[in-house]
């Protein structure tokens, strides 16, 4: 693992000596494309505002993350055990979901205005969908043969669930929770550009209104910087959690 | 294992089963899917402590046998199935058999002890205690030093060995023990029949096992019972006369041999049937 960690490291830097190698070489104006260097400069120097903005969007990033996991997974445990509820409202879910995430992002500004918790709810609500479906998708592809094996044993649907479903749907909890971790930030991202007084997004949308792209990439940076934390803490959580695979 | 074959031949003197009063008794029982009709009037009786096993050709519903023995299928309506002499309907047989199903189904989450004591946790057994239990056999089933192991760290004998320990932890009177060593090399399966002879004598359980090895059969057995090809049917029941304990030499012994002609002629008949029945 360390090795890969090696190789990918080395593979970034390699991306951002390029970058900055064809930026001055052909003298490409930064409002195209600023280099490396200077947006590194540039969140330094701005760290004051960056770091507050940060932190905003990290919180309701988290905060619906964990919300939308939570909600989610229950929801996938209730139609599991419930066979006509889950064949009633599958189809409404999933029609829900179809339409792009940002659609909705207008009417939960309205409704819970344009503080953190019209974020929170955006992002609990796409968390929350991918955690359901991949949830979902692994409690009802369990070895049917496993579940024969339990209920002989005497265990109720419960208790199959509890023994059984759950932890062999781990795997694909595990793969919805880690996707969602960039979605997560994404999501954020989106509504506070629609409508914030604060975070990444925010500061993204204020920085081009005024012109100032080296502001605007170092925003950039930092919330992949975010994204790519949470997605790794996941992963490690992951690699924990689901040891046999 | 040569734990298991010094036991083995220091329990030279257990006598033979005792012909106890009947455990398991079926007749008549049926099952038809839509217009296949998959068992047709299964008769079969077994006596408390008794090893009966059972061959037949792929696909003659032997399984289907075994899922309504353990409650998992309801028969058609018609035949009676009687545990301890008093009627079993379909559903009050789920948690009273000890079904084993022909692959492991180990938990690659739960480490050998965990998985051993999965059915007396589903019991209600304290997990502290099934463990402690679980711990004081390990040895016996081959897994001393291996309790914390996880399956996946395991040869399929031993987890064969795992299963068969949550089997035998159930605490059923009855065990259902479907191919059990049908995915072992030869050798394994050798030493692992002796073993669960060995284990046998010494619990008393009755056990109903399923295998397509017709030597397996009646080595292990104290009745071999052959199935019809679909809709399946016992069409024959035979004593196995030879003398307890059993040593592999028996394998190769005159008796056993006339035994095994006698056997392969009936099984044969049902394959020929069944290859007919169904087609090349």
């Amino acid at each position: 693992m360390s090795g890969a960690l090696r190789d990918g490291l080395l593979g970034a830097a390699l991306f951002l000596l390029l970058w900055e190698g064809v930026v001055r070489l052909f003298g490409v104006p930064p409002w195209i494309l600023p280099p490396p260097s200077g947006i590194l400069v540039t969140t330094w120097a701005a760290r004051a505002s960056l770091l507050p903005a940060m932190l905003a969007t990290g919180q309701e990033a988290l905060a619906g993350y964990a919300i939308g996991a939570v909600l989610g997974i229950l929801l996938a445990m209730l139609l599991a055990l419930a066979a006509p509820l889950r064949r009633l409202l599958l189809p409404v879910i999933i029609a829900v979901n179809a339409v792009p995430v940002a659609a909705y992002a207008p009417l939960a500004l309205l409704w819970f205005g344009t503080g953190p918790l019209s974020k929170i709810v955006m992002v609990a609500f796409v968390v929350g969908f991918t955690v359901f479906l991949n949830t979902l998708d692994g409690l009802l592809r369990v070895d049917p043969a496993g579940i024969a094996l339990l209920r002989s044993f005497g265990a109720s649907r419960l208790g199959v669930m509890r023994r059984l479903r759950l932890p062999a749907a781990l795997p694909d909890i595990a793969i919805g929770l880690r996707v969602s971790t960039v979605r997560s930030m994404i999501v954020a991202i989106v509504t506070e550009m629609l409508g914030s007084q604060s975070g990444l997004g925010w500061t993204i949308y204020e920085a081009v209104l005024q012109i100032d792209f080296l502001r605007v990439w170092a925003a950039i940076l930092l919330a992949s910087l975010l994204s790519l934390a949470f997605f790794g803490a996941v992963g490690v959580l992951e690699r924990r959690v689901v040891f046999w695979r | 294992m040569t734990g298991a074959a010094e036991r083995l031949d220091a329990q030279l003197t257990v006598a033979a089963p005792p012909v106890g009063r009947v455990k398991l008794s079926l007749n008549g029982v049926a099952r038809s899917f839509g217009a296949v009709r998959a068992l047709d009037r299964v008769d079969l009786s077994i006596a408390e402590g008794e090893f009966v096993t059972l061959i037949g050709p792929s696909g003659c519903g032997k399984s289907t046998l075994f899922n309504i023995l353990a409650g998992l299928l309801e028969p058609d309506p018609g035949g009676t199935l009687l545990l301890d002499g008093a009627p079993a309907p379909s559903g009050s047989l789920l948690g009273r058999i000890a079904f084993m199903p022909q692959r492991d189904l180990l938990l690659p989450w739960r480490t050998v002890l965990d998985n051993a004591i999965l059915a007396a946790e589903i019991q209600g057994q304290k997990k502290r205690e099934a463990r402690e239990l679980a711990r004081s056999m390990a040895a016996e089933f081959g897994l001393k030093g291996f309790e914390n192991h996880y399956p996946q760290q395991l040869s399929g004998g031993m987890r064969q060995r795992v299963a068969l320990m949550r089997t035998f932890l159930f605490d059923r009177e009855v065990m259902l023990l479907d191919e059990p060593f049908g995915a072992l090399d030869a050798l394994t399966r050798a030493l692992m029949q002796r073993w669960l002879l060995d284990l046998w004598s010494r619990y008393r359980r009755t056990i109903l096992f399923i295998t397509h090895d017709i030597d397996e059969a009646i080595f292990l057995g104290d009745r071999v019972t052959v199935m019809s090809a679909r809709p399946g049917r016992i069409t024959l029941d035979r004593t196995i006369p030879l003398p307890r304990p059993r040593q592999p030499s028996l394998l190769t012994a005159p008796e056993f041999m006339a035994l095994k002609r006698e056997l392969l002629e009936a099984v044969e008949e049902e394959s020929l049937k069944a290859f007919a029945a169904n087609g090349p």
